[in-house]
């Protein structure tokens, strides 16, 4: 009863304020991004510049089974305006250097845009040059990918292709040997990097569509991080009232009290993580996972924050404290986008489970029991935090 | 209802003691102000014996409680009055109050009944952020009184109200003294101490000097005077004379045979003047 009345007073002085709103505003700034600013299918960027080696008969003879499928689609010829500049390229094989200048000049080349046929969308967009220093000069002058494709028959008459890729020298090891395995048809290099692979699964090929995939960092970001700071702002405006210390003179709790201000955040993020969630996702989550997922999480998050809190004495003096949390724990939103930046230590972070949570739950809830266990190691992490957080309360709060 | 044997506090832990082994006692009923200047120690007691401040030595027992135990429910009991107002500045006057009302597990009092008591009626559904700080500090007081408690802890409860305000406030107190309330008083305002307390403990440095009721003590440290405003060779002179010493009881006729009286008054030592007295400090 104490709780609820506890829980009614700081939902109207919430109500009352502006962090209550500031919260929903976000949440609708956000969903109208996702709406109106982010399509569902994300539109590819990259681009390559080719030269391809070959007698016209015989690239045609390749080229137009891909053309006719769909697969590629011719676009209209550009031209590209590159600047003067020096070039070196060094071999790999070799270890050759080889320098080369380049005058400013406009180049032309065609547009072929590549398509996945499954899906319909487009991978990338090809432009054709005719030469090798088009090519270069473009591939540098643009900072993208670029190579030289040679077909020519052997004395069988059959097909014999060879790829010499240039790139910019600031790619990982790991793109260079994507490329020297793409397409390389001899078994014994295979082979030897085939051994090398580190195979992960990565689950249901079920993926979230490029809007959809935003949802989880959004519900993570308003869920649980603007948790720690609003309840520690919240916490600081009772202890500029004084009101504190008269709540300490009445048979309630403080446990009551700190409990009541983690109640409002979860309303808040109920309804910003809803404006969000529904007109984004519609029906496909679970909503009772998601609720769940969200109300552990931000208990445990919101209990970090008072648990900071307890350590100063003022919102300006915590700043520093709340601004370096926070983007500590903004660290997982890497590896949420670039999956291939995944290390063992970044999935300590709890954002990083909740990242993955939200997603699981958004795809349909595959993965329940990674949903359950999450949600019980934060009920429990944020019991033992508000513990903690109470008795140190108890103690520089009233004074 | 209060007793603290051998109390002692630093707030650093440091052997600088904020309060040193005090003891006192309050009776049930009782009016006992608590007086010293700032920094004397009187709000670290207060604290204690509130359970604001964590009690570190001696022995304390308040409304039957002891202190260095966590009981929640000694609350019902106990109402507090701070010296600076502390109200929710979001919530209006009633607001205020009825949330505190549910706080406890006592019955409690009608909180627009306590808002007129305190003369705030007709802002009841005013945010208490809009009020004055005496209307606020007036809100303050009324919550103390919500659980009707047989404890009352009263900080300061007159500073910076209007006179008027200050004198219905002092009549509050005396009609809940007078219905058996035991209030622990603290103050520096002498004059305050003087009209409503029973007994008085002077506390300076930490230590309690002195603990007698106001009465004994203008007995025990008081001079009986007499002031004398009167005319002569056209100036206005003004005498304070002895009224048990002799030579200036022989003054005092030879002032009224002789010169044209303006005014004459006796003149009692004020509590003031006392702890002046005893502790050779004032109360600023």
């Amino acid at each position: 009863m104490k709780l609820l009345s506890n829980y009614i007073k700081e939902m109207k002085i919430a109500a009352r304020g502006f962090y209550f709103y500031i919260e929903i505003v976000i949440a609708v700034i956000i969903v109208s991004i996702l709406l109106f600013a982010i399509s569902e299918e994300s539109v590819s960027r990259e681009k390559e510049f080719l030269f391809y080696e070959a007698e016209q008969e015989l690239y045609d003879y390749i080229m137009d089974p891909y053309f006719k499928d769909g697969r590629l689609v011719r676009k209209e010829s550009v031209g590209f305006k590159v600047k003067a500049m020096d070039i070196e390229v060094v071999d790999q094989e070799t270890g050759e250097i080889i320098s080369h200048h380049f005058d400013e000049n406009t180049i032309a080349a065609e547009t072929i845009e590549q398509y996945d046929t499954k899906t319909g969308k487009l991978d990338k967009t090809i432009y054709k040059v005719n030469s090798y220093e088009d090519m270069l000069h473009l591939s540098y002058s643009e900072q993208s990918f670029g190579a030289v494709v040679k077909y020519e028959l052997d004395e069988n008459y059959k097909i014999i292709d060879s790829y010499k890729y240039y790139i910019q020298g600031y790619e990982t090891e790991r793109f260079m040997n994507i490329l020297y395995v793409l397409y390389n048809e001899n078994p014994e290099v295979l082979k030897e990097y085939s051994d090398k692979q580190n195979v992960r699964v990565l689950g249901d090929m079920e993926k979230l569509n490029n809007r959809e995939s935003m949802v989880p960092i959004f519900l993570t970001f308003l869920g649980s991080i603007m948790g720690i700071v609003i309840v520690v702002a919240y916490l600081f405006l009772d202890k500029n009232e004084r009101v504190i210390k008269s709540f300490a003179v009445t048979p309630a709790s403080i446990n009551s009290y700190l409990f009541s201000k983690i109640m409002v955040i979860l309303t808040t993020v109920t309804i910003s993580s809803v404006i969000i969630t529904i007109p984004v996702m519609g029906t496909k989550p679970d909503y009772l996972q998601l609720l769940l997922f969200l109300y552990m999480s931000t208990f445990a998050m919101s209990a970090i924050g008072l648990f900071l809190s307890s350590f100063f004495d003022n919102m300006t003096n915590a700043f520093g404290a709340l601004f370096g949390v926070v983007l500590i724990l903004l660290l997982p939103m890497f590896s949420y986008f670039i999956p291939s930046f995944d290390p063992l230590w970044l999935r300590f972070f709890p954002t990083y489970s909740m990242l993955q949570g939200y997603k699981t739950i958004l795809l349909g809830g595959i993965e329940l029991r990674y949903v359950l266990l999450y949600s019980f190691i934060y009920l429990i992490g944020g019991i033992i935090i508000f513990a903690l957080a109470n008795v140190r309360l108890r103690k520089t709060l009233t004074v | 209802m209060i007793s603290v044997k051998n109390l002692s506090h630093s707030y650093n832990n440091d052997g600088i003691l904020a309060i040193n082994n005090i003891s006192f006692d309050v009776a049930k009923g009782e009016t006992f102000g608590f007086l010293g200047p700032s920094g004397s120690g009187k709000s670290t007691t207060q604290g204690i014996l509130t359970g604001l401040l964590k009690q570190q030595t001696g022995k304390v027992s308040v409304a039957g409680y002891d202190t260095m135990k966590v009981q929640n429910e000694r609350f019902n009991k106990i109402g507090v009055s701070f010296e600076q107002s502390n109200v929710y500045s979001k919530l209006t006057a009633r607001e205020n109050l009825k949330f505190y009302a549910k706080l406890f597990d006592v019955p409690t009092r009608d909180p627009d009944e306590l808002i007129r008591l305190v003369g705030l009626e007709g802002k009841e559904k005013v945010r208490a952020g809009e009020f004055s700080k005496g209307m606020k500090h007036r809100l303050t007081f009324a919550r103390s009184m919500i659980n009707n408690p047989e404890l009352w802890f009263l900080d300061e409860p007159t500073t910076g109200l209007d006179p008027t305000i200050a004198a219905t406030i002092k009549d509050i107190i005396r009609e809940r003294t007078a219905s058996g309330t035991t209030c622990f008083l603290t103050t520096h305002n002498m004059y305050i101490a003087d009209e409503l307390c029973d007994r008085v403990a002077f506390i300076i440095d930490g230590e309690i000097v002195l603990i007698d009721t106001p009465k004994k003590l203008k007995l025990q440290y008081g001079q009986k005077l007499a002031e004398i405003e009167y005319f002569k060779d056209g100036k206005l002179i003004t005498e304070t004379l002895k009224t048990i010493d002799n030579a200036d009881k022989s003054r005092i006729a030879d002032i009224i045979k002789n010169y044209d009286v303006q005014t004459m008054h006796t003149k009692e030592a004020t509590l003031e003047e006392i702890f002046i007295q005893v502790t050779g400090r004032g109360l600023a």
